[in-house]
């Protein structure tokens, strides 16, 4: 009776690989610990990390205009005359002047939706309003620009509708990109901000309210300061995605370029790899500088 | 217009439904001025949302919610001079807890000096000052439990609202705490309604208790009252243990017609049946002896129905289980439950 209590408590050793290899690990959690990262970091350094240097690089390099053969010499040649050429200069601030629009535009929306399914919705509308925002990220990016391209037209859907009103379509340009991008890049902005907002508990509010608050003064004083390292993040995303964006300028955007338009045309059409890596290093540094300045508010201490 | 004699809060036909759920059921309540209100129920019972109600973070579906004479069924949360203690604390998490304690000053547009004036003397009521500057994630549960009542009693509420505040605390921590919130009330003078599921601290805490069940008060006293005279079965079984009868029970044992009650301890075990007027023996064999340090709880089997005595050890040599004894008892100590 006791040998076959045993024997069922302490299964077989040594036939299953499976056990062999557990039994082993067990013991050594740094070989675990290097197993369980060995894929992922390869993927950051290998994809990530040596992309944007190769980028860096390939910035300081030059290439000969009756070739269009790289030359592997340093030079600031390219840095330089993105710096200083009008051209480079007017479309870097019309690209952030569109980013930050689309962000302020998205958050506007975005606020009073996410906090309407946080803190008002029942459960089941709740989930049926977050299966509707997600709805379109099913959709081709390119199925919806040409969708905003037939809405934008002379004779689309938005002329009929505001004609009556004696007003029209935008049609392609500066405001087609951005109601375009804003409409694109809103799933990006609802959904932190939302599970921000689930985050901040309803007796916080009651609390405040208890306390003698206002509902606005709860807002700047409580759900704000709580939301805001959420409100960051959504507005990196539609910030970032914006401001690397270069389809949909194509598509609505009338004779209008944005960064990524300068980048694609330098990398096709012009074939300057190196002033295509120069102009290409602008989103990014002003993503870092908008990332610091962030850093520098101390928004993201309460996180 | 007010005097002392008008209600704190007065509750008039209040009914509260959520969907087809009935939570409140028509309740009338008055709570005095100065009193240390206790209401006391199980679960789902609907003591909550009267607080809740109260505090105006539900609207009724019917009746009204009057604040020392006023009529507040219609106000909102902010407008009402009463604050609550949440059950979880509802400490703003960004603020140090000074800021906490100083917030409702603060919504108040109460300049920054004097309400910080204000905070810090809060704290020191509840014994924190030490602790001004830290957050409240830096805090144990009992500390954070005192800034929550700091912050309510900072801003001098009418009536103070305490949601199960020591729910969340350990058992030495909780009756330190219960001294402490007499003591608080005592000082303050302010009315002091406190939720509660469980009845040994409404009883020590209390001036009165309303006892609740499916959205209705079953029984509103005094805890003596409570505890002595339970107005049914329900109040004799939720407050303290009770041996209660039903009705066929109560007539084979004791003759009575209707359902009675007897508290454990106002019973004695006997060898021979009492011949004093007005007391009355039942034979029964013991069918458990549960020791209980000061006492022991015995089970005696009587007619097949099972009677609780609290026996104190001094009362004769314990019973041994299987022995056979008389459960003895004055017939003034029969509570009836009506049927």
């Amino acid at each position: 009776m006791a040998k076959k209590l045993g024997a069922r408590s302490r299964p077989d050793t040594g036939l299953s690989s499976a056990r062999l290899v557990s039994s082993y690990l067990f013991p050594r959690p740094k070989t675990r610990l290097a197993l369980l990262l060995a894929a992922p970091v390869t993927w950051l350094v290998l994809i990530y990390i040596v992309a944007l240097v190769a980028l860096l690089v390939t910035a300081f390099w030059s290439v000969d205009s009756f070739t269009g053969e790289i030359h592997m010499t340093w030079s600031l040649d390219n840095l330089k005359q993105v710096f200083t050429q009008a051209l480079y200069r007017t479309v870097t601030f019309r690209t952030v002047g569109i980013a930050l629009l689309v962000t302020v535009i998205d958050l506007l929306v975005a606020l009073p939706i996410a906090f309407f399914m946080a803190k008002i919705a029942k459960a089941r509308s709740q989930r049926i309003m977050v299966i509707l925002i997600l709805m379109p990220l099913w959709a081709s990016y390119l199925v919806k620009a040409y969708a905003w391209r037939s809405v934008l037209s002379h004779d689309g859907i938005l002329q009929w509708l505001l004609q009556p009103f004696g007003l029209g379509t935008p049609g392609y340009g500066l405001a087609g990109i951005v109601i375009t991008q804003a409409y694109i890049w809103l799933p990006y902005v609802i959904l932190p901000i939302f599970a921000g907002l689930e985050r901040v508990s309803n007796t916080l509010l009651e609390a405040s309210s208890d306390l003698g608050a206002k509902s606005l003064t709860t807002i700047r004083l409580v759900v704000a300061p709580l939301l805001l390292p959420a409100i960051i993040a959504a507005s990196i995303f539609s910030f970032s995605l914006t401001l690397g964006d270069y389809i949909t300028v194509n598509i609505v955007g009338g004779p209008n370029q944005m960064l990524g338009n300068l980048v694609y045309t330098n990398v096709g059409a012009a074939n300057n790899l190196p002033l295509a890596s120069a102009i290409a290093l602008v989103p990014v540094a002003i993503m870092f500088a908008y990332l610091a300045l962030v850093r520098k508010t101390g928004a993201l201490e309460n996180l | 217009m007010r005097s002392d004699t008008t209600p704190a809060i007065q509750l008039v036909g209040l009914q509260k439904n959520f969907g087809s759920t009935v939570a409140v059921d028509n309740l009338d309540l008055e709570i005095r001025q100065g009193e240390f209100f206790s209401m006391l129920g199980p679960s789902g019972s609907g003591k909550t949302t009267v607080l809740r109600l109260i505090a105006g973070f539900e609207t009724v579906s019917a009746g009204q919610v009057f604040l020392d004479g006023q009529d507040v069924t219609k106000s909102a949360p902010f407008d009402r001079d009463v604050n609550t203690v949440f059950q979880d604390y509802a400490l703003f998490p960004h603020m140090n807890v000074i800021e906490n304690v100083a917030y409702g000053l603060r919504v108040r547009g109460v300049g920054k000096a004097e309400r910080l004036a204000a905070a810090n003397e809060a704290l020191a009521t509840v014994q924190l000052s030490a602790l001004a500057t830290r957050k409240p994630s830096e805090l144990s549960g009992g500390q954070r439990q005192r800034v929550a009542l700091a912050r309510a009693i900072v801003v001098r509420p009418k009536v103070l609202l305490l949601d199960e505040p020591l729910g969340a605390l350990d058992l030495k921590l909780r009756e330190q705490m219960q001294i402490e919130l007499k003591d608080l009330q005592r000082k303050l003078g302010i009315t002091f309604i406190f939720v509660t599921h469980d009845q040994e601290e409404a009883l020590t805490l209390s001036d009165r208790v309303a006892v609740f069940n499916n959205g209705r008060i079953e029984q509103l006293g005094t805890p003596r009252q409570l505890y002595e005279e339970p107005a049914s079965a329900f109040v004799a079984g939720f407050v303290g243990t009770s041996n209660i009868f039903a009705t066929t029970e109560a007539k084979a044992l004791v003759g009575a017609t209707s359902a009675v009650s007897i508290r454990p301890e106002r019973l004695q075990l006997t060898k021979t049946a009492s011949v004093d007027a007005g007391a009355m023996s039942l034979p029964g064999r013991v069918t458990e002896v549960i020791y209980l340090g000061a006492a022991a709880r015995v089970i005696v089997s009587c007619q097949g129905i099972p009677i609780t005595v609290l026996y104190q050890f001094e009362a004769g040599p314990t019973p041994e289980r299987d022995s056979e004894v008389f459960v003895t008892l004055r017939q003034a100590d029969l509570v009836s439950l009506g049927n």
